[in-house]
C-alpha cells in the first residue's frame, strides 16, 4: 500500500515530469536562446556568450512595441467579446436548460470536434468576396458589390477569434454558476428582490470569478495568436505573434524570435498579476 | 459566503495558470528541439550508407505543391513500395532554418542564392553524379550552379521566372515592377512574404545592384515597402494555397508571382497575364541537396536521378510551366504557349533577365530583419 506521500508522488509525478520536459525545458531553451547574439537557428554545440543584444533590438524598434500594444488591445477586445457572449450561454445552461443541460453542453462542444484550422478556414470562406455573408447581403439587395473589408482585416481576425473562443469561454462561467448556492437566490427573493435584482446582486457577483477566469483564458493565448491573423488578417491584421513566427521561420533568426517571445510572456504575466491585484475577487464576490 | 468564494478564487487561479501555460506553449512551440549541426569537415568526409542497410523511406523538405505525384512520377513507378513523405517550407530562409533546426529530411529543395550556407554549415553532402543516369542531360551551366569549391553538392532541377501576374480585366498592361506600388490597385495587390524578394523588386525598380546596397538604400527600400503595405490584401506564403485561389476569385489583381500560379489560372480560363517588366524578370533555379545526416543516401540519389527523368521533368514543364534541368525535355518543347512562357524564341530574354545572386549572411540578416519590421508597421 502506498502511503499518503507515496500516493501523491505516484499521482503528481508523471504530469510533473511531462510538464518539466515539454514546458519548462523548452521555455528555458527559449529564454537561453533570447540571450544570444547574432541570428540563425541554434544547436546545443554552438558557443554561447550571454548577450542582451536581441532585447535591445526588440525594445529599440518602435514598430515591434507598437504591434505588441495593438496585439494586447486586440486580445482585450476578443476576450471581452467572447466573455460577454459566452455569459448568456452559461446562464442558459445553468438556470434555464433544466434536464437538457447535458445535451446542450455537448452541442456547445461539438465545434471542438472540428480542427481549429478548419474552423478558421470556414470563416475565410464566409468572409470572402463570394462567401456567405457577401452573398446574403447581395441577395437582400443591401450591397451591389462584395464588401472587400470583411476579409483580410483586423475586424476579421477579431470576429473569427471570438467565434473560436466562445464554446471554450462558456465553460468556466458555467462551472462558476453551477457552484452558486441556490439558497442565496431564494433568500434574495424572500427579501423582495425581483429577477433583475437577483441577477445583478447575486448571480453576477458570484459568477464574476468565472467570468474573469474566462477573460484571462482567452486574453492570454490571444496575445500571441498568429494562425488566425495569417489566414484572415491580411496585411492589416498582422499581430505580434506573426512577427515571432517570422523570425523563427522566414528569417531564420531564433534569438530574435526568442527575445520577442520572452518579452511577450513577461508583459502578459505582468498584466495578469496587475489585474489580479486590482480586481480583488474576494471583495467583488462578497 | 466566504468558503465558496475561496473555491471560486482557487479555481480561477488554476484556470488562469492553465491558460498561461497554454499561451506559453503556443509561443514557444515553434522552436522544435535543436540538434547539432554537423561540421562541414565531417560532411565532406562522411561515407554514404550502403543501400542494403537503408530504410525504404524518404522525407523530402520541399515547397507546397511539389509533393504532387506528377513531380516525381518516375521514382514512384520504380519504387512503388517506398514511402515518400514531405514536409514544407515557404521561403528559402524557412527551408534553411528548418535544416539548421534539425529537420530529419533526407532531401531538401531551395533556390539559387542560398547554396553557400548549406555547405558552410555542413548540412549537405556531396552528390555522386556517377550514379545519376540522367546527369549528362543537365546542361553544364546548370550543373555549375550546384557546385561549391569545385564539388557537386546540389542537383539543379526546376527553373523559371518571377514576375508580375495580373488580372487583364482589372489592370492595364503591366510594364514595370512598380505596378506592385500602384495605389490604383489598393487592396488587390499581393506580395510574397519574403524579405530578399522585396529587396530584389526594389533594386529592379530603382536600378540598384542588390548585392551592393548601401544603408541608405536599404532604409529607402524599407520605407517604400512600409508605404506599400496597405495596398496588399495579404502577403502570400503558399503559391497554390494562398495566391492562386485569391487570383482566381478576383481578390488579387496584381501579384509578385511564379509561373506555376500563372499556368494554373491560365489553364482555368481566368483573365491573367504574366508581365515582361522593362527592368527584366527575375530568374531562379531550384536545387536539391542530400542531407549530411541522411540514412538513405542511395535512395535519395535515385530520387533525384528520377526527378531528372523525362516524365517527371516533362510534367514540371507541361503541367506547371516550370523549366526543368533536363536539356532534352526543354529541347523537345513544341507548344507555342510554353515557348512563349520560357522565352525560348526570344534570344534577348537572358540579357534582360535578373539572375538571383548569392546572398551573404549579413545580407540575409539585414533583409529578413527589414521585412519583419515592414510587417510590424
Amino acid at each position: 500500500m502506498l502511503g499518503r506521500r507515496g500516493t501523491l508522488k505516484f499521482l503528481a509525478g508523471p504530469p510533473l515530469v511531462w510538464l518539466a520536459l515539454f514546458f519548462l525545458l523548452p521555455l528555458f531553451l527559449i529564454a537561453a536562446f533570447s540571450f544570444r547574439a547574432g541570428s540563425g537557428a541554434i544547436g546545443p554545440s554552438d558557443p554561447w556568450a550571454p548577450s542582451v543584444e536581441q532585447y535591445q533590438e526588440v525594445l529599440g524598434t518602435p514598430a515591434f512595441m507598437r504591434l505588441l500594444g495593438v496585439s494586447v488591445l486586440v486580445a482585450v477586445g476578443v476576450a471581452g467579446f467572447a466573455t460577454l457572449l459566452a455569459y448568456p450561454v452559461a446562464y442558459f445552461l445553468t438556470f434555464r436548460a433544466g434536464s437538457h443541460a447535458s445535451l446542450y453542453l455537448t452541442l456547445l462542444l461539438v465545434p471542438f470536434a472540428v480542427s481549429y484550422l478548419l474552423r478558421v478556414m470556414a470563416w475565410k470562406l464566409m468572409l470572402g468576396p463570394e462567401g456567405g455573408i457577401n452573398s446574403l447581403l447581395g441577395s437582400l439587395g443591401l450591397t451591389e458589390e462584395p464588401i472587400g473589408l470583411l476579409l483580410y482585416s483586423r475586424p476579421a481576425v477579431i470576429i473569427t477569434l471570438v467565434y473560436v473562443w466562445i464554446p471554450f469561454a462558456a465553460l468556466p462561467i458555467y462551472a462558476a454558476m453551477q457552484r452558486i448556492d441556490r439558497n442565496h437566490l431564494e433568500a434574495a427573493a424572500d427579501l423582495g428582490a425581483g429577477p433583475w435584482a437577483r441577477f445583478w446582486r447575486v448571480t453576477v457577483p458570484l459568477s464574476l470569478p468565472g467570468a474573469l477566469a474566462t477573460f484571462f483564458m482567452v486574453f492570454i493565448p490571444t496575445v500571441g495568436e498568429y494562425v488566425t491573423p495569417s489566414l484572415v488578417g491580411g496585411t492589416d491584421g498582422i499581430m505580434y505573434g506573426n512577427i515571432i513566427q517570422g523570425f523563427f521561420t522566414r528569417s531564420a533568426n531564433w534569438p530574435m524570435g526568442s527575445a520577442m517571445a520572452m518579452i511577450m510572456l513577461g508583459l502578459t504575466l505582468t498584466l495578469v498579476v496587475v489585474a489580479l491585484r486590482v480586481v480583488d475577487l474576494r471583495r467583488v464576490a462578497a | 459566503m466566504r468558503v465558496p468564494v475561496a473555491r471560486h478564487h482557487t479555481a480561477f487561479v488554476l484556470l488562469a495558470s492553465l491558460a498561461l501555460i497554454l499561451a506559453a506553449c503556443g509561443s514557444s512551440a515553434q522552436s522544435s528541439g535543436p540538434t547539432a549541426t554537423t561540421a562541414a569537415s565531417e560532411a565532406s568526409e562522411s561515407e554514404p550508407a550502403s543501400a542494403a542497410a537503408e530504410p525504404n523511406e524518404l522525407l523530402v523538405l520541399d515547397w507546397s505543391g511539389y509533393e504532387a505525384d506528377d513531380f516525381w512520377t518516375d521514382f514512384k513507378a520504380a519504387n512503388p513500395d517506398t514511402e515518400v513523405a514531405f514536409e514544407f517550407g515557404d521561403t528559402d530562409a524557412n527551408i534553411l532554418a528548418l535544416m539548421q533546426g534539425g529537420s530529419q529530411a533526407d532531401i531538401f529543395h531551395f533556390y539559387t542564392g542560398w547554396q553557400q550556407f548549406y555547405v558552410d554549415e555542413g548540412l549537405v553532402q556531396e552528390i555522386d553524379t556517377s550514379k545519376l543516369a540522367n546527369w549528362d542531360k543537365v546542361p553544364d551551366r546548370y550543373q555549375e550552379l550546384g557546385q561549391i569549391d569545385g564539388k557537386q553538392y546540389f542537383v539543379p532541377w526546376d527553373w523559371g521566372f518571377t514576375s508580375i501576374l495580373y488580372n487583364t480585366e482589372q489592370v492595364d498592361e503591366v510594364t514595370s515592377w512598380d505596378a506592385l506600388f500602384n495605389e490604383e490597385y489598393a487592396g488587390h495587390v499581393s506580395m510574397w512574404n519574403d524579405g530578399p524578394g522585396a529587396v530584389a523588386v526594389s533594386s529592379y525598380v530603382n536600378g540598384w545592384d542588390e548585392t551592393a546596397l548601401t544603408e541608405d538604400q536599404l532604409a529607402q527600400i524599407e520605407a517604400d515597402w512600409i508605404a506599400q503595405k496597405s495596398l496588399n490584401a495579404f502577403y502570400w506564403s503558399g503559391e497554390y494555397t494562398d495566391l492562386c485561389p485569391a487570383v482566381q476569385d478576383g481578390t488579387v489583381w496584381v501579384a509578385y508571382a511564379w509561373q506555376g500560379c500563372y499556368a494554373t489560372a491560365l489553364a482555368a480560363g481566368d483573365p491573367v497575364a504574366y508581365a515582361n517588366p522593362e527592368e527584366g524578370r527575375n530568374s531562379w533555379v531550384g536545387l536539391y541537396g542530400i542531407s549530411s545526416d541522411t540514412d538513405s543516401y542511395e535512395l535519395a540519389l535515385e530520387f533525384l536521378d528520377l526527378k531528372l527523368a523525362e516524365l517527371s521533368c516533362g510534367n514540371a514543364v507541361t503541367l506547371f510551366y516550370y523549366g526543368c534541368a533536363n536539356g532534352d525535355v526543354m529541347a523537345a518543347i513544341e507548344d507555342p504557349v510554353l515557348i512563349e512562357a520560357f522565352g525560348i524564341n526570344d534570344p534577348s530574354i537572358l540579357e534582360s533577365t535578373n539572375f538571383t545572386p548569392l546572398v551573404t549572411e549579413e545580407q540575409r540578416e539585414a533583409w529578413t530583419g527589414m521585412w519583419e519590421r515592414v510587417q510590424a508597421e
